[in-house]
């Protein structure tokens, strides 16, 4: 009737065998082995009767992750103290009568664990049981769904029906927390993730459990609310759908947003995130684990940076106001800059942008310094913000780093740009990215009027563009590759996750392509073999140099007869090659956008 | 000029001459000198839109004169990319495309595929036996209506159309019980992994009785106007004969496997489900050719409504799918008030039935013979790989190798009686 031909997985590209496990799920966790310093003493754990060594102090409940046994648990984040409130982590330990709780056990030497024996299992299905007890039947309507970490445990370890009479414990459905975020009571188990957030993280301590047992709430304290400027971090940790964003707030189903990797623009921190979008729109950014930048978090401010994506874009050509196509468009700057450049080279001068990425502002600068040979230089940015020694910068700007490596040295500020314009040393100005040009001052500081030329790439529709005689639409930082440096030095790489707006091209292709319209092509001799092996989920982008990467990346249309044009790889290595900021710096692997769907849980 | 005319056997009248153990048939006035007319070959292109031409295939004949030379036949003009569909959709989502594999006989699609899901989710012994009995009787409703839509259509393209209307008269009953089992004619997508997704309706046992009772009659109907028919044998007699080493060595399996003399039905041989508890014979033929393949599918539904009657005196009462809130969906009334039904009933949906990781393939008996199914897991819920085999890709990789030497007017019921079915061969 039928063969069952092998059981074993591993076969036929299958994930590899899972330890052997009586019940529980089926995909087993991926191997994480952390890095450990030198000279760290290891000791010797078994689990489920497969001894390993992990450095000695590790949490045994990361142990057994890393190991490929899964434990759930709710309460523990990797980020956060251990308070072992929810007991849904309790495994055997042999020699121990009761069961422990792994979050907050440190791995001792010849420790032997059980992690799915039938008193253990027999634990997790009771805890699940009590904590589903109250839980409201919310699944249809909340947020959470698809993403939440009760449903998967429950479907991992429980998936029994209930055993009670379903009247449940009423407590306030939309309480309005704080400038962000909105309370579901009755969604809440208690987990306190969100308690030691503001506690540990924010270092305001605005959230408290009261009243007891069945009727425990998570309120502010009396008198506060929950407007620290990490307050949304405690959306990200929350396991079910308790705490929502007001801006995410039944804006997307968890399952239809795929996640593409990036670094949030926000200020110099440079905090990796992961940008959620669906079907071209961003819905929402979320921070991704560095150890070394933003660990597991990042600033509300930083989160709404996805708005100016698509809002108020430029997105056509401009030629004194009219939309153009982009032959016209490149014909008008060029021929513009060309007639400035013929009159007095010393007169054009070029403003980079700190908002800019390296491949952008390298490119300008081969084109600027090397090409032209232009000598008024200058540096714009947003300006100054408020800045605490948790995660924000006061400079608001992801790239000033890489922004004077790149000009070195000779880049002046907005303040001389402006002396310069009022003093007529200049004509002709190329501004590369129009963020913060203008500066708090407004327009009256910058007389834009005493220039004869400006050429203006911008992001956004601004005074800037409306005075420009010539403005080219630039690709923001969700829709190009590339990278940023932040105030560490360390130069992060951003990846595409939509489409760029409108006729938009990434900043460097318009200086490329400004450049080839001067009659001088800037050749971009950044070979260096084959793409690395495409990373994670996705099959690879095409691995050849100069194919498009991502879904922005596209080689220039415009050019015909130059075959496969670079890309901004090709740009990002030969950077990596001239600038020495830039030596230790990874482009890392194509990675595709990966849908949620497939990701089980988050936080 | 004189000609001399030998009689053709229609002419003789009576019975078509056969020689003994010999049913070749020649047709045709034979007058020598200026009818041996030297031919060109030419090469016709038939289908792949034809009037009669089951489904959407495309051969390309070389003739001479009416004789084929050659036949190129090309088929792929219904691929819809069942498979791949199949690694993007979880497991209980892809029983709607496997209603649309064999479109004549959805049910025995259906079975299929949910045996092999359950095979690798090792629950197949805990399929309620009420859902087992159930996936016996609404497949061979499903085979009857597969052999009656390719009889009545085969008979039809002869020139038979009362045969057709009959035919499909008996297959509308069929279509509207099935309908009322799962609420649509064709398009089921009536089971579920570990079962059938609802029970059978009241009255169901009394009305297909009587339905079996008048297709018995139909069939005999049809076979008075057939059976014995002279233009009907004429064309089916001795036409497109497959030899029964062929058909092993092609892999025909099914009622024309079983016409030339290949006796393998993969319910007896291999009994999945509760096939092992009934008595019914297989159809086996002699020499392999249309007539052969006719005889082969009436006698079968025959065997069909015999299976149908007793599975219809043993099925028991009981459940109609597997007690497990990890594979089957939970009540409503339980989903809408009980969070962990909620919840079970959410990820059973959205994540789809988690089937550990291994491959396995499972075979049935299709309409159209060896029906199966092998599928990779990897421990989601979407499968990793998920493909079918066609039984009537197998039967209809033959017609090249035995058309040749035919007449263009044979292709018409050999092709029927081979039953290509568009949506199984090209998926």
């Amino acid at each position: 009737m039928s063969e069952l031909l092998t059981k074993t997985p591993g076969a036929v590209g299958a994930p590899p065998a899972p330890l052997k496990l009586v019940t529980g799920p089926p995909v087993p966790a991926p191997e994480r082995r952390p890095v450990v310093a030198p000279g760290t003493e290891f000791v010797t754990v078994t689990i489920d009767g497969h001894p390993r060594q992990f450095p000695k102090g590790t949490n045994l409940l990361e142990a057994c992750n890393q190991a490929g046994a899964e434990v759930p648990s709710f309460c523990y984040h990797a980020g956060l103290s251990s308070p072992a409130v929810c007991r849904q982590c309790l495994v055997d330990v042999k020699g121990q009568p009761k069961p422990v709780p792994s979050c907050y056990t440190p791995v001792t030497d010849k420790m032997e664990v059980i992690t799915a024996s039938p008193r253990v299992l027999d634990i997790r299905r009771q805890m699940l049981e009590f904590t589903l007890l109250n839980h409201p039947i919310d699944c249809p309507i909340c947020d959470k769904a698809g993403e939440c970490t009760l449903q998967k445990h429950y479907f991992d370890w429980d998936a029994k029906y209930a055993r009670n009479d379903g009247v449940k414990v009423e407590k306030a459905k939309r309480v309005d927390l704080g400038r962000h975020i909105v309370l579901d009571q009755e969604r809440c188990i208690l987990c306190t993730r969100c308690i030691r957030v503001c506690d540990e993280v924010a270092h305001q301590s605005e959230l408290t459990m009261a009243m007891r047992g069945d009727h425990e709430i998570l309120t502010t304290a009396p008198g506060r609310r929950l407007d620290n400027p990490y307050s949304l971090n405690t959306v990200d940790v929350c396991p079910v759908g308790a705490l929502t964003s007001k801006d995410f707030r039944f804006a997307m189903r968890a399952w239809e947003l795929e996640s593409t990797p990036s670094i949030c623009p926000g200020c110099a921190t440079g905090c990796n995130v992961e940008i959620h979008s669906s079907r071209g729109e961003i819905h929402r950014l979320v921070p991704r684990e560095n150890p070394t930048v933003n660990k597991h978090w990042m600033c509300d401010e930083g989160r709404f940076t996805y708005k100016r994506v698509h809002g108020g874009r430029l997105v056509v050509p401009e030629s004194s106001g009219i939309p153009v196509e982009w032959d016209r468009g490149l014909a008008d700057a060029a021929r513009l800059l060309r007639d400035g450049l013929d009159r007095d080279v010393a007169r054009v001068g070029v403003v980079f942008s700190a908002q800019s990425t390296n491949e952008d502002l390298y490119a300008l600068s081969r084109l600027t310094f090397e090409n032209l040979g232009l000598t008024r230089a200058y540096l714009a940015g947003l300006d100054q913000g408020w800045a605490d020694d948790i995660l924000v910068s006061a400079d608001k700007n992801p790239n000033t780093a890489g922004a004077l490596a790149i000009g070195g040295g000779r880049l002046k500020s907005l303040l001389d740009l402006s002396n310069d314009i009022k003093q007529g040393h200049l004509t002709t100005l190329l501004v590369v990215g129009e963020e913060g040009v203008l500066g708090s001052a407004g327009a009256a500081a910058l007389p834009i009027d005493r220039l004869e030329a400006l050429i203006v790439l911008a992001w956004r529709r601004d005074a800037l563009v409306e005075a420009a005689r010539v403005a080219l639409p630039m690709a923001d930082f969700a829709e190009v590759d590339g990278t940023f440096t932040n105030r560490q030095g360390r130069v992060q790489r951003i990846s595409a996750a939509v489409p760029p707006a409108g006729d938009s091209l990434p900043g460097w292709e318009i200086v490329s392509l400004l450049s080839d319209r001067l009659g001088i092509p800037l050749e971009f001799s950044g070979t260096a073999g084959p793409l690395p092996a495409a990373g994670g989920a996705g099959p690879g982008g095409p691995a050849t140099a100069g194919g498009a990467e991502g879904p922005a990346g596209r080689s220039s249309t415009l050019e015909t007869g130059r075959g496969r044009g670079p890309t901004a790889r090709t740009v990002f290595l030969e950077a990596k090659h001239k600038m020495p900021f830039m030596k230790d710096a990874d482009w890392g692997r194509t990675s595709l956008p990966v849908q949620l769907r497939f990701a089980h849980t988050r936080g | 000029m004189k000609t001399e005319k030998t009689l053709t056997p229609l002419e003789r009248g009576g019975a078509s001459s056969q020689a003994e153990g010999s049913r070749r048939i020649v047709l045709g006035v034979q007058e020598p000198d200026d009818l041996d007319l030297p031919t060109d070959p030419l090469p016709l292109n038939m289908g792949p839109s034809h009037p009669a031409m089951h489904g959407t295939v495309r051969m390309v004949l070389d003739v001479e004169g009416e004789k084929i030379t050659s036949v190129d036949l090309q088929i792929g003009y219904l691929h819809r990319c069942f498979e791949k569909e199949a690694e993007h959709a979880t497991y209980t989502q892809i029983f709607p495309y496997t209603d649309r594999l064999n479109y004549v006989s959805p049910m025995l699609n259906n079975v299929g595929y949910a045996l092999a899901v359950e095979k690798l989710l090792d629950i197949d012994k805990k399929v309620p036996e009420r859902a087992q009995f159930i996936r016996v009787i609404v497949g061979e409703m499903s085979r009857i209506t597969d052999h009656m839509t390719c009889l009545g259509a085969g008979a039809m393209e002869l020139g038979a159309f009362t045969v057709f209307l009959y035919m499909l008269k008996a297959r509308e009953w069929l279509y509207e019980l099935l309908e009322e089992v799962s609420g649509a004619r064709l398009t089921h997508s009536y089971l579920r992994i570990g079962g059938v997704s609802a029970d059978l309706p009241e009255g169901f046992s009394a009305k297909l009785l009587d339905i079996i009772a008048r297709s018995r009659g139909v069939i005999e109907e049809c076979g008075k106007l057939l059976n014995k028919n002279r233009i009907f044998r004429d064309r089916m007699d001795g036409i497109g004969i497959i030899t029964r080493e062929e058909a092993i060595a092609w892999g025909i399996t099914g009622p024309v496997g079983r016409s030339t003399g290949f006796d393998y039905d993969v319910r007896r041989d291999h009994p999945y489900l509760v096939y092992d508890r009934f008595n019914f014979d297989v159809a086996v033929g002699s020499v392999g050719d249309n007539f052969d393949r006719y005889m082969c599918r009436i006698e079968e539904m025959h065997q069909s409504m015999r299976i149908l009657e007793q599975a219809l005196e043993q099925i028991p009462d009981g459940p109609v799918i597997i007690n497990d809130p990890r594979i089957r969906l939970p009540a409503k009334s339980e989903t809408y008030n009980s969070i962990e039904a909620m919840i079970a009933h959410f990820k059973v949906i959205m994540d789809g039935i988690h089937v550990p990781p291994g491959e396995i393939y499972s075979f049935t008996e299709g309409g159209n013979g060896e029906l199966g199914f092998y599928i990779v897991s990897d421990g989601s819920g979407r499968p990793w790989k998920c493909r079918v085999r066609p039984p009537c890709f197998a039967n209809v990789s033959i017609l090249p190798k035995i058309l040749p030497g035919l007449f263009i007017a044979d292709i018409v019921p050999t092709f029927g009686m081979i039953n290509m079915i568009g949506g199984e061969c090209d998926r």
